[in-house]
């Protein structure tokens, strides 16, 4: 997997760099800004861009458009934005519309080899990725009235939160060491108390679960922010 | 004030009227009601005067308010300021310093223990994503990235998503509001959404933002209790000490038994 990355701090792109190659991953281009990484992509032509979601001039969410603009560009493309704080917001106007090939990671999570390499690998092949610590405060916010979530056993809101993830049902039976059947189960189960449709492709679940978590308040499917 | 109509000894009374308002009495000798623009004349400047008077008299009182609400924000910012410190020495950097050892203890085992050695630098990574996590809470509380970035909406219902109590949150802005508006009105909310938990037991609380013309109205209710203290806490006179600094107004509406209903109106003129 060809892989190029962005982020303004020195440290941090060459400790990336070092750590990809670690795990054979090819890294074919690195960019300080936004518009040496459009350079760097029409050039090397990458599977996956990793990019810090602070980048200059203002350092607030310039990685963040230009992770949305690639997209629309270059569609087989996978986006991988890093940042340094839980912001759901930000990671729904990522994911809006197609959740396919983008993840949003928090760079605390990229410390670890394995995880890294999980997330490019994932966002290469063009599944999604939301880091787990944005999943878990979606999943823990206190919701008004009756919680359908309070109906679920704490085997399915740990189904839930990995749905949430972005991850496919073999990945889930994998994380937990269950059968991908009793996966299946759960799942059907989870949709059909969160009335979300079930029978979708992952990118779509994804985006309905993380609707429903991220509502305005009160229980049903909420909208992503725009 | 009693004055007699009749005060005798060859005197009379004259009150001396304002806007509609009696304001002063004036006691005079008889033979001067022959000469009523003498007495009218007096009664004026008698009148203004005093008016006068009333006039310094609630500008100073105004000064000495301003003044007494300069100083508490001052002292609010100067406490936050010093609680910052305390979190940070005592969190954070501690957190750090044991980083430091473990690596350093690592360091010096890494041959004569390798395994032990490896144990000790994943302890101390794990330590270091708790220091993160520590941080990235902190600089939350110093200021919420979403506000300056997305606009009060957002930054509010950032807020639901870790509140203490569930909210239900409805905003409608027809565009972005001053920065100094949106952050007072995002505090406001903050600290209102965290006193429910603390104070009302509240078990849900609703959040609402109008905005449009000149002025912007924010709510913030509860099902609790009740029976909040109108003069409040320290934390409620800060919320109103910067609404007010914003020429606003904070309102407090708690009966026992009845929840308590937060109102935060501020001017926001085009």
């Amino acid at each position: 997997m060809r892989i190029v990355i962005a982020d303004d701090s020195v440290l941090l792109r060459e400790g990336v760099v070092r750590l990809l190659r670690e795990a054979g991953l090819d890294v074919v281009g690195r960019a300080e800004d936004v518009p040496s990484l459009w350079e760097v992509v029409a050039a090397t032509a990458p599977d996956v861009a990793i990019v810090d979601i602070r980048m200059p001039p203002t350092h607030t969410d310039e990685g963040l458009r230009a992770a949305r603009e690639l997209r629309a560009r270059y569609p087989s493309l996978g986006v991988l934005v890093l940042s340094q704080y839980v912001r759901p917001s930000y990671a729904f106007e990522l994911l809006a519309g197609d959740a396919r090939g983008v993840g949003y990671l928090l760079k605390d999570r990229i410390s670890d080899l394995h995880e890294l390499s999980d997330a490019v690998e994932r966002v290469g092949r063009g599944a999604t990725v939301l880091d787990p610590s944005v999943v878990a405060q979606l999943v823990g916010r206190r919701r008004p009235g009756h919680d359908p979530l309070d109906d679920l056993s704490q085997r399915e809101r740990g189904v839930l939160a990995l749905m949430a993830e972005g991850r496919s049902n073999r990945a889930i039976a994998e994380h937990l060491v269950i059968t991908e059947r009793t996966v299946e189960k759960h799942v059907a189960h989870i949709l059909h108390k969160l009335a979300i449709p079930a029978g979708q492709e992952d990118h779509r679940r994804v985006l309905a679960v993380l609707a429903y978590l991220g509502g305005t308040g009160g229980a049903g499917p909420g909208r992503p922010a725009r | 004030m009693h004055v007699p109509a009749d005060p005798g000894d060859g005197k009379t009374t004259t009150v001396v009227a304002h806007d509609g308002r009696r304001v002063a009495a004036l006691v005079h000798d008889a033979s001067l009601s022959d000469e009523p623009e003498l007495v009218r004349a007096a009664c004026a400047a008698a009148g203004l005067a005093l008016e006068n008077e009333r006039l310094q008299a609630e500008l100073r009182a105004r000064v000495a308010e301003l003044r007494a609400s300069r100083a508490r924000l001052v002292e609010a910012a100067d406490a936050e300021r010093r609680r910052l410190e305390r979190n940070l020495h005592d969190g954070t950097q501690q957190r750090l310093v044991s980083v430091s050892m473990a690596l350093g203890l690592a360091e010096s085992t890494l041959d004569s223990d390798p395994a032990g050695a490896r144990r000790i630098v994943a302890q101390a990574r794990s330590s270091l994503g708790a220091a993160l996590a520590q941080l990235r809470e902190l600089s939350q509380g110093i200021h919420p990235g979403i506000l300056t970035e997305r606009g009060l909406g957002q930054a509010l219902q950032e807020l639901t998503y870790t509140a203490p109590v569930p909210v239900t949150l409805a905003v409608s802005l027809p565009r972005r509001l001053p920065e100094a508006v949106e952050t007072a009105l995002y505090y406001v909310a903050a600290e209102a959404l965290a006193n429910v938990a603390k104070h009302a037991a509240a078990t849900a609380a609703s959040v609402t933002v109008r905005g449009g013309g000149d002025q912007v109205v924010a709510e913030v209710c509860d099902d609790g209790t009740g029976g909040a203290d109108p003069a409040g806490g320290t934390g409620l006179r800060g919320l109103s000490d910067r609404v007010e600094a914003l020429g606003g107004s904070l309102t407090i509406d708690s009966s026992p038994g009845k929840g308590t209903r937060l109102r935060v109106q501020v001017p926001c003129g085009s």
